[in-house]
């Protein structure tokens, strides 16, 4: 098999070390937390960010040009690993960037939804996925809720948006058509590296199920928390190892019951911190911060593992987007005027 | 004021049963004041708490919706406010306290369990649930804090209004009552004793008289 069948890994994990080590630190966020949208911009014009910074700094200015930049910074860097890769690297990191495309459709969707205006939304796509610029643009373009669904056919999310579509036509609901998008993008995740032998892979698919796995229980929290007395199960995203959705539906009754299911599961040790908070506070968001900190965490620690796979590269990607919602968060929430303290609880630092 | 009314008997009779009646109305206008005063101090304790409530409801909920602008961007938090379509509805009906018509306000459909916000749960986080959590808390906030300050506003005024009848009574109408009473009274007693004078006069005067022809 040639390399590039099997994938350029070490060129790849090569390239992704020397961007890894650009990427902000803790050192960096303290600071920004002081500084004001201004000040941010003036030291991200200094580091890697300086083309976009340049590029859009006469157009936008504060929070606006801080998110503009950090959005086409993170499109370009994505864009660079698809650009380096070949073979079935390639293929996982497309397939783990259309997470993206995940994104754009379900902004677009609501943009459509909420009669926005096509600029307003454009200003929050991330091109980071497979859609071209050109064919976000068509959906943008679109009239209504129909032509997008029409326009998605043939793509990965057209089969599931069309049996939603049925749903929202009855209810004049979002939510079918939003979760169609979401569990098309984690049943194509999946799909093709299912049966693997390779070390490497068999723990980046069980890094992608606790990824699944997650999400599921966050949903069932969510779900529980809300007094809501909907099934989780038609919610469920398949794929996860460890919280089958009829374990989830049943324990979903109380927390206590839960955090029972969760400490007793796979990842009961690696999410000790995250119980604990759910235990203290009423707030979900820490425990998500939580779940999010472990899966970083997670993946960094296979990217050590095998420094010559998919994983340094995925958790490139992770810290990457964590970089770009960390930088995110503290100037809109300075330009909100929230508390440091309140902006740094808000913050994912591996 | 008092010498423009005719110093008659039947006007007496007039003001003395318009004495009776002033004295009566204050009575119970005093009681209304007090009853009603007594009802707002009740309703001031419970406002003093929904304010402060309704003050903490508005911080909490701009709190939460500027982190969820933070991290999740405008057009998510836009896209899922947009996704409800069952709003909140609210009924005003009305109910009397001393003769003072408040609003009742109920509402129904504030406050939403995820599934009936209208947004997607695979696609939004934590952070929108908690935001529209807050919201739906600071509109509940604000019905309440609507309907008692209303009441409180409205109480006030009804005070204020019992306070300036009760005043008038005892520092104008009654006075002037009695006043008037006085007046008829005194000069009922001079034409009376005028009457026995002018008697007595014509009495001796016919004395006089008769003693004369004798």
């Amino acid at each position: 098999m040639s390399s590039s069948e099997t994938g350029n890994y070490e060129y790849v994990s090569a390239r992704v070390k020397t961007r890894r080590a650009y990427l902000y630190g803790d050192e960096e966020y303290r600071k920004f937390i002081r500084m004001g949208p201004g000040e941010i911009s003036r030291y991200m014009e200094e580091t890697t960010y300086a083309q976009e910074m340049n590029e859009f700094g006469a157009r936008y200015k504060g929070a606006d040009l801080i998110e503009y930049a950090l959005n086409h910074n993170l499109a370009s860097q994505f864009e660079d690993l698809l650009r380096w890769s070949e073979g079935e690297l390639y293929e996982h990191i497309s397939r783990y960037l259309k997470k993206f495309d995940a994104w754009n459709a379900k902004t677009i969707l609501r943009g459509i939804y909420a009669k926005e205006d096509g600029e307003r939304i454009r200003d929050d796509l991330i091109p980071a996925g497979e859609f071209k610029i050109s064919f976000l643009e068509q959906l943008i373009g679109v009239g209504n809720v129909e032509e997008f669904v029409g326009l998605l056919e043939g793509t990965m999310f057209g089969e599931e948006l069309a049996n939603a579509f049925r749903e929202y036509e009855e209810t004049g609901l979002l939510v079918s058509l939003e979760n169609a998008i979401d569990r098309s993008y984690y049943q194509q995740l999946l799909k093709k590296i299912e049966v693997v032998e390779d070390p490497s892979l068999v723990l980046y698919t069980k890094f992608l199920r606790a990824e699944i796995d997650f999400k599921n229980v966050m949903n069932a929290l969510r779900i529980a928390h809300s007094g809501s007395e909907i099934s989780i199960v038609d919610y469920y995203i398949q794929g996860g190892k460890q919280f089958t959705s009829s374990k989830l539906s049943s324990s979903m009754k109380n927390l206590d019951e839960t955090i029972g299911m969760i400490r007793e599961s796979a990842y009961g040790e690696q999410l000790a911190g995250a119980i604990e908070k759910l235990e203290n506070t009423e707030s979900l968001i820490s425990f998500e911060h939580e779940l999010e900190s472990v899966l970083l965490e997670y993946c960094d620690r296979l990217s050590h593992l095998y420094p010559l796979s998919i994983c340094p590269v995925i958790a490139f990607v992770l810290s990457k987007e964590k970089e770009i919602e960390n930088v995110r968060a503290i100037a809109r929430g300075k330009e909100a005027g929230l508390s440091p303290e309140e902006i740094e609880k808000q913050l994912v630092i591996l | 004021m008092a010498e423009d009314v005719k110093p008659t008997r039947k006007n007496l009779l007039r003001v003395k049963d318009k004495i009776k009646l002033s004295e009566r109305g204050h009575n119970t206008l005093e009681q209304k004041r007090d009853g009603l005063i007594m009802e707002f101090m009740g309703i001031l304790e419970n406002a003093k708490g929904v304010r402060e409530e309704l003050s903490q409801a508005y911080t909490e909920a701009q709190r939460t919706m500027d982190i969820a602008r933070a991290m999740e961007g405008d057009i998510a938090v836009r896209g899922a406010a947009e996704a409800l379509k069952e709003h909140p509805e609210i009924d005003v009906e009305s109910k009397n306290i001393m003769g003072v018509v408040v609003p009742q306000i109920n509402s129904s459909k504030v406050r939403k369990t995820i599934d009936q916000r209208g947004y997607g749960l695979l696609g939004t986080t934590a952070r929108i649930d908690e935001s529209a959590d807050s919201y739906e808390r600071l509109l509940d906030s604000t019905i309440l804090a609507a309907e008692v300050e209303t009441g409180m506003r409205k109480l006030l005024t009804e005070i204020e209004i019992t306070k300036r009848r009760v005043n008038a009574l005892e520092f104008k109408v009654l006075p002037e009552l009695y006043q008037i009473q006085k007046f008829i009274e005194q000069k009922l007693e001079e034409q009376e004793r005028e009457e026995i004078f002018r008697l007595k006069k014509i009495k001796g005067k016919k004395g006089r008289e008769s003693s004369g022809e004798a």
